[in-house]
């Protein structure tokens, strides 16, 4: 195999499937860092974005593109009801709990999106896209470029509101010192509510992605469920920049192991670096929280 | 259907109901015993089933088979199989937070999913392994399912006595004051990790048995003859609803939950297709709600265990 | 005579069922610094978290600037000008030194530049360190960290955790000239201190809690010459 086939069909379907990998790790690490819990349902609530996507595209007749922030902005409203329903009332209690609540969350919205659009796959567009050569050595499709543009853009968006904004000062604090948080006049509940509309929004973002280039079907976000959470712990637990590096890492890991082992077991590759990341250095990469 | 037809499958479902209840107990001594959150329920269970299948099923061309070897053998060798699987499984997850826990048993599952689906030499594949021999299989038909049926109320209650027993041995006192407070137990020197290992074994080789008692029940098994996600589902729910820590509740739980369960697709599988679909993930939405619900409204279970609410795990608010 | 800013009066109350405090009163005037010592368990820290609405009170009465805060929540405490330095995980460790301090001022809007121009000139050493993240300060500095966030509110109490706990006695003395420096511009200051004979002498007033209620209390200087207070409550 020679370079030009290792770029394009190895590493860059490898940096893509990772930049997908980087928006739900980011959305994962957050709930780690803020809420404190291991977001079982955030697979589904993927699923549930790049469905609503489509629905809205179909309903509409927009550009799927264009239906995205819709499906972003309708996924956040569903985001805050399952946490004001579901999860809020578990607050003072063991977190393994809100855990369960969310493995029992991501099977109900798994269901809402089958009895809605049911279990066969579907796309957002039908045919054939050619890629694009570019520069002699890449070769990229339409939806390759705006998909590294979109998540380029919205981690620059995010790490901007954390940085710069108040409220996301307050986020990073509530992160790093709830009780301190509090002290300062930090009011957790609103802080929750938006990590809520955040995670909402990039779940929405990923499956969108994921779907556009792969394709929409009821199990998607379940299947990327373990590959995100390997990322968001291989990153560094608590940790944006965490988040990206490890969504990168797994989807090159991915792509690439189908050089070593067999095609079927492709997916088994995110769940050895786990293990390994929680065997030898449970804190990540970057140095994350330990919860 | 007719009455002798109906009569079959209400055998079946208690059948059915037994196998689940053997499933709830081993989570029982994971869950409500040492506060462990196993979500790979699944692999176990599927791990039993297969080793079971192989060992006592025919010979066919391209896998590993043809040792005939009686069933009972099979099911040793399924509790066998799964208890050495959850081995080192236990030792490198068990010291991991429990959110941490949830995912790797997750992850554990699916990976015994894949393999199970793709190593034709071993497993059949796909296509999985037919010809699994059952007990009492040559009788009449109604006979065969309440012999199978005793069968498996046996092994049941085997499995609950000897839990029972476990539970109030000084191994269970143990494991309770481990699970209540790990801090103090590891100060008495208790060997924590040890404990939860055992208890992490135990709990597995008893849904690997539940999985062979169902490929022998069924005289086959493939990877979909379960839907993973909702078998493991109803577990939970089935223990936590019942009450967990305590055995009585789980069986109880079992034979609820999956009375519901059956009942709900028995009046479903009637509509029109198009609708019966729609209903089947109506249910598993249910499923999912009553999870909620139980949590929030009745999170003791129906039958609470004695002295305490419920188990607490090691990380406390 | 002036009323006191806070007063605490007959404080009962403890964390969950048990009681540790059984009857704390003090109180604390505009413009001193007041310190409360005693042995080891004696419920100072609890005392003052009885204030900041961190202990469930189950008696008394605490009243600030003619205000019943009784019961109130910290998040309410906080927007009246009482500002709380804990002991220990003080400081939001992943954020810079200013990024600590912004935090500190969450609750104004507006400009800030006053406020962080105030801090910075009580500590030199944070603003050659701004950029830093506070994880990565030495504890003394993290401590300065600390007070400056509190003091990003300008509150008009401030509540010091045993703020030398852990330091250099180098650090110690510049944390004590600081809080003599934040009296002197306007705010009145509570603190809990296990080095008592170094708070007692700097201090305006002081007050000697043992078994989680009131023993003495008198000026800084006269509770150092009392003989008893000295060999019972200040190890010698």
């Amino acid at each position: 195999m020679d370079l030009y086939e290792f770029i394009n069909f190895h590493l860059i379907p490898g940096l893509l499937l990772g930049s997908i990998y980087a928006l739900g790790a980011i959305g994962v690490t957050l709930v780690f860092g803020i809420l404190r819990f291991a977001h079982l349902a955030h697979g589904d609530m993927l699923t549930l974005g790049a469905f609503l996507a489509l629905g809205v595209a179909g309903l509409t007749g927009l550009d799927p593109w264009f239906a995205l922030p819709v499906a972003m902005a309708l996924t956040a409203g569903a985001a805050l009801l399952i946490d004001a329903t579901c999860y809020d009332y578990l607050r003072e209690r063991p977190r393994i709990l809100t855990v369960m609540a969310s493995l029992g969350v991501a099977l109900m919205v798994r269901a809402v999106v089958q009895m809605g659009w049911g279990t066969d796959p579907t796309t957002y567009a039908t045919g054939i896209v050619r890629p694009t050569e570019y520069l002699g050595w890449f070769l990229l499709r339409d939806r390759e470029l705006m998909t590294f543009a979109a998540v380029i853009v919205l981690v620059a968006v995010l790490e901007a509101f954390l940085r710069l904004t108040r409220w996301g000062r307050a986020m990073r604090a509530m992160s790093d010192n709830p009780d301190l948080a509090r002290l300062c006049g930090v009011d957790n509940r609103q802080v929750i509510r938006l990590t809520w509309v955040i995670v909402g929004m990039l779940c929405a973002a990923a499956g969108f992605l994921l779907g556009i280039n792969t394709e929409v079907w009821a199990m998607m976000g379940w299947w990327a469920l373990l590959p995100i959470f390997a990322a968001a712990i291989l990153g560094g637990v608590g940790r944006i920049d965490g988040a990206v590096l490890g969504g990168l890492v797994i989807g090159l890991a991915e792509e690439l192991s189908v050089l070593v082992v067999p095609a079927q077991y492709k997916s088994a590759t995110a769940f050895v670096i786990l293990l390994l990341v929680l065997l030898f250095r449970p804190r990540g990469i970057l140095k994350g929280k330990v919860l | 259907m007719d009455a002798l037809g109906l009569l079959n499958y209400a055998l079946f479902i208690l059948i059915l109901a037994g196998i689940y209840g053997l499933m709830a107990l081993g989570l029982n001594v994971q869950w409500g015993l040492t506060g462990l959150f196993n979500a790979g329920i699944a692999g176990f269970f599927a791990i039993g089933a297969y080793a079971s299948a192989i060992l006592t099923g025919p010979a066919v061309a391209g896998r590993v088979g043809g040792f005939a070897l009686p069933v009972p053998a099979g099911w040793l060798a399924a509790m066998a199989l799964a208890a050495l699987l959850a081995w080192p499984i236990g030792r490198v997850c068990l010291r991991l937070r429990s959110d941490y826990l949830a995912i790797a048993t997750i992850g554990v599952a699916e990976i015994i999913r894949l393999t199970i689906r793709s190593e034709d030499w071993l497993t059949g594949g796909v296509r999985g392994i037919a010809g699994v021999p059952r007990p009492f299989g040559d009788l009449p038909y109604l006979t065969a399912q309440l012999a199978y049926l005793a069968l498996v109320l046996a092994v049941v209650v085997v499995a609950y006595r000897m839990m029972e027993r476990q539970l109030h041995s000084p191994w269970g006192r143990m494991m309770r004051a481990i699970r209540d407070n790990e801090a103090a137990a590891a100060a008495m020197g208790k060997h924590v990790e040890r404990r939860r290992l055992e208890a992490f074994v135990l709990g597995s080789a008893l849904m690997g048995l539940a999985g062979a008692l169902f490929a022998h029940l069924n005289r086959s098994i493939t990877p979909d003859a379960i839907d993973p996600m909702i078998v493991t589902f109803l577990v939970w729910i089935m223990l936590i609803l019942g009450g967990s820590g305590n055995n009585r509740g789980a069986l109880l739980g079992a034979l609820v939950i999956w009375l519901i369960w059956s009942l709900s697709e028995l009046a479903t599988d009637r509509l029109p297709t198009e609708v019966a679909i729609q209903a089947k993930y109506a249910r598993m939405f249910l499923i999912g709600l009553a999870l909620q619900l139980v949590l929030r409204f009745r999170p003791d279970g129906l039958l609470p265990e004695a002295r305490r609410t419920r188990p607490r795990t090691q990380d406390h608010p | 005579m002036s009323a006191p800013l806070l007063t605490m009066t007959d404080v009962r109350g403890g964390y969950g069922e048990a009681d540790i405090l059984d009857g704390v009163s003090l109180h604390v005037d505009a413009g001193e610094i007041v310190v409360i010592v005693g042995p080891n368990g004696a419920g100072k820290s609890s005392a003052m978290k009885a204030v900041f609405g961190l202990l469930r009170v189950r008696g008394g009465r605490i009243v600030f600037d003619g205000e019943d805060i009784t019961g109130w929540s910290p998040e309410r405490i906080v927007r009246r000008g009482i500002c709380f330095v804990p002991q220990v995980d003080n400081v939001f460790r992943d954020m810079s030194v200013h990024e600590n301090l912004e935090m500190g001022a969450f609750l104004r809007r507006g400009d800030l530049s006053a406020a962080f121009d105030r801090v910075y000139a009580l500590f030199p050493d944070l603003k050659a360190r701004a950029r830093t993240l506070a994880g990565n300060l030495s504890g003394g500095q993290r401590q300065m960290v600390a007070m400056g966030r509190a003091l990003m509110l300008e509150p008009r109490l401030l509540l010091l955790d045993e703020p030398t706990a852990g330091l250099s006695p180098k650090y110690m003395e510049q944390i004590f000239r600081i809080t003599r420096d934040v009296r002197d511009a306007g705010v009145a200051i509570l603190l809990v201190e296990q080095h008592a004979k170094q708070a007692l002498a700097f201090c305006d007033r002081g007050y000697v809690l043992a078994t989680g209620a009131n023993r003495c209390e008198s000026t800084g200087a006269g509770l150092l010459a009392d003989p008893e207070v000295v060999h019972l409550f200040l190890g010698g």
